[in-house]
């Protein structure tokens, strides 16, 4: 079973957010934890972690601004 | 202030207040009473509504510091727990500095909780032009909380209708905001019968007629009737509604009426625009817009602050001219 | 202010409180970042030990009352964190069946009575539920939690006059994360120690260490007996901070980078685990034990919150007022 990775919501306004970076390849194998992508939104940039282990797929790609809930990659 | 049950024949708002709020606290000892003067040392109010309690009742009954913040938040606490707090603020325009805990706080909790607490108290108020008071000691307001979900809105015109609704608003397990008008106070009425309730949200037909709706509530229920006996008499009959409860209002009797008459005014003291007239007239095109004659009327205040001087603050009402003038536009 | 010792039980409490406030709240920010949950979510890390060091003290019968960063004052009192969950994710099994949300958690039956989202406001509701208990001769106290940014409203002056004129049974407890939203501490506040302002309305005022549990027992203590023997009100100041910023996504951009750093090297929950250790009052394997059964405890919340059905659209019509709305 695979787990997705959705663009969150981490701001007062936010409804959009831009990935800055993946920091694993596609197809690399990553652990629950370590830093996955850094998200840009609302002049702020963080990093946000793998939720679990895996497998990880891109499914969207960077310096592109996608609306809060996208699934932008999975974990299998 | 008596206490006794034997009623004069005629006795004035104030007094008809003054009993509801003894007899409430009689009925149910979770009727505690607070505000600025409110308690016998104080004078039982500025006008006298709670004269009596603190003697019988003791530590129910408390003066407050002029700290409305403070004490409606304490009335919001105490209601939470079941305490049915009737808490007093002097003049309409001071609710301006505890909007927050009547808006975000009693009139919400209900919902935001999910129903696990509810706010049963009665915020009781004063205000109206006409004396003098200026710009913020007059206003009527009641269009603020009328837009505000979760709160129901009271005003009275009489001294059965004023006993009637205190008790049933003091029952109430929401919030009320009990709006009444410094002219109305002295003008002498029936006497209501003690122990005797009005139900909330319903309108009172005060005079049965076929041509023109007539819609007041307050102290324009001192001005619509006689209007209302003026056209009478050349064979224009006004059918006369006291809304009692502003919100929520009683659209049935006020659709049922205008079923009837095809023709509408709606009277009041607050000031025209954004206000309750526009409300109720929305309400009515909405509902019964093809059998309408003509289009709403609304007589209400100029869109001004209260004025000072006596020739500004005569401008600033409605007359009875204008009254008149608005029932003969719908006829027209 | 007496320095009072907990039994090592109590002791034990107060980290069982902790873990589960520092749980779920790692665990609710994870959920977050991973798209899981959204919500605005005001992060109470860092602040831990002042609602399980009070709460230790109170019974489900005594009243609080929070605000928006207010989460950790709820669990520790005793809201379960099944029904917090499923209200942060706005289910309709949450404890205000999805209509409140993070700021508006409340629980009657352990005495969570209100939760606002409006700075300053907690202090005068309080004073009503102290009103209540007073005027019905319960020996009830009432808590009423707020920021140091909320010193500054009326509100909160309002609220002790009124308190310490009526002698109400009420613990003001300032939780003094040294930031106002975005807005330090001496920026908007005219006094070095906003427990001084006790004296303006004579009652006690009690300047603490926040996040020394024992220290925060013995506050608590003091102004709670206080308010149970009808003397009245007390104002807490515990010093705290906020690792988390004003609400997730806040990327503290305001506060210096050294001040940041010392205080999460100050970290209450970690030195407070190894105090218990070093001092005997618990071994390794009774906290882990607690440690493990409190993350049992957030699956399971986790789980309920989002296996749970949202809130039927029929919902806006109820609880606006008892009737249900056309």
């Amino acid at each position: 079973m695979s787990t997705e990775i959705i663009l969150p919501k981490i701001g007062f306004s936010m409804d959009e957010g831009t990935i800055a970076e993946w920091m694993a390849a596609d197809g690399a194998s990553v652990e629950k934890g370590q830093p996955l992508y850094s998200l840009e939104s609302e002049k702020s940039v963080q990093e946000i972690e793998a939720p679990v282990s895996g497998t990880l797929k891109i499914l969207k790609g960077t310096g592109e601004s996608y609306p809060v809930g996208t699934v932008i990659g999975e974990i299998a | 202030m008596s206490t006794e049950t034997k009623a004069p024949a005629n006795i004035n708002l104030i007094q008809a207040l003054n009993w509801a709020l003894h007899d409430a606290m009689e009925a149910d000892e979770n009727v505690i009473v607070f505000g600025e003067e409110v308690a016998d040392p104080e004078g039982g109010g500025v006008v006298k509504i709670s004269s009596g309690l603190s003697t019988k009742y003791g530590s129910r009954v408390r003066s407050t510091p002029i700290s409305e913040m403070g004490f409606m938040g304490a009335a919001v606490g105490a209601a939470v727990v079941g305490m049915k707090p009737v808490v007093e603020i002097m003049l309409m325009n001071f609710v301006a500095v505890c909007m927050d805990q009547i808006t975000n706080h009693a009139a919400k909790l209900r919902f935001m909780s999910g129903g696990q607490t509810h706010v049963p108290m009665v915020i009781r108020t004063m205000t109206g032009s006409g004396i003098q008071n200026g710009g913020q000691h007059s206003d009527f307001l009641e269009a603020w909380f009328c837009h505000t979900p979760g709160i129901k809105v009271v005003m009275p015109s009489n001294p059965v209708d004023g006993y009637g609704l205190l008790r049933s608003a003091i029952d109430d397990p929401d919030p009320v905001l009990f709006v009444e008008h410094l002219k109305s106070y002295f003008a002498p009425g029936i006497a209501p019968e003690r122990g005797s309730k009005i139900p909330l949200g319903k309108a009172r037909i005060h005079k049965a007629g076929t041509d023109v709706t007539v819609i007041g509530y307050s102290r324009s229920m001192l001005d619509i009737p006689p209007v209302a006996a003026k056209l009478q008499a050349e064979g224009i009959s006004c059918e006369v509604i006291d809304l009692r409860t502003v919100s929520p209002l009683d659209m049935e009797t006020i659709l049922t009426s205008v079923k009837k008459t095809g023709r509408v005014v709606v009277v009041h003291e607050a000031v025209k625009s954004f206000g309750v007239g526009a409300e109720i007239s929305a309400r009515i095109h909405e509902a019964l817009f093809k059998e309408l004659k003509a289009p709403v009327q609304r007589v209400a205040s100029n869109d001004s602050p209260v004025p000072y001087a006596p020739p500004l603050e005569a401008a600033f009402l409605y007359s009875h001219a204008d009254i008149e003038a608005a029932i003969r536009r719908t006829l027209a | 202010m007496n320095t009072y010792q907990p039994d090592s039980e109590t002791l034990v409490d107060i980290y069982r409180k902790m873990t589960l406030i520092k749980q779920s709240d790692d665990r609710v920010i994870g959920a977050m970042k991973a798209g899981r949950m959204r919500m605005p979510y005001y992060s109470a890390r860092g602040q831990e030990c002042i609602p399980a060091a009070i709460s230790v003290l109170l019974t489900d019968e005594d009243y609080l009352v929070t605000i928006y960063r207010g989460v950790h004052d709820m669990l520790a009192k005793g809201l379960p964190a099944k029904l917090l969950w499923a209200e942060l994710a706005g289910k309709a099994t949450g404890s205000c069946k999805g209509k409140g949300g993070p700021m508006h958690l409340t629980y009657p039956s352990k005495g969570c009575m209100v939760t606002t989202g409006i700075v300053g406001s907690s202090m005068p509701i309080a004073c009503g539920l102290g009103l209540a208990s007073q005027l019905r001769g319960e020996k009830r106290v009432t808590i009423a939690n707020f920021g140091d940014g909320a010193s500054n409203i009326g509100a909160f002056h309002e609220s002790l006059n009124l308190a310490a004129v009526w002698k109400l049974p009420v613990i003001f407890v300032c939780q003094n994360n040294q930031y106002a939203e975005h807005t330090s501490y001496s920026k908007g506040t005219s006094v070095a120690k906003i427990s001084d302002r006790a004296v303006s309305y004579c009652i006690p005022g009690l300047h603490v260490d926040g996040n020394d549990p024992i220290a925060m027992y013995s506050a608590a203590k003091t102004a709670i007996e206080r308010a149970r023997s009808g003397e009245g009100p007390t104002l807490i100041e515990a010093m705290t901070f906020r690792f988390n910023g004003h609400l997730i996504g806040d990327m503290g951009e305001y506060i210096p980078k050294a001040e940041y750093a010392a205080a999460v090297a100050a970290d209450p929950y970690p030195k407070y685990r190894s105090w218990l250790l070093e001092t005997k009052q618990a071994s390794e394997a009774d906290l882990d034990a607690i440690d493990l059964a409190i993350r049992a405890e957030i699956d399971e919340a986790e789980a309920f919150a989002m296996s749970s059905p949202p809130p039927d659209a029929i919902e806006v019509k109820r609880d606006v007022y008892a009737y249900e709305i056309a």
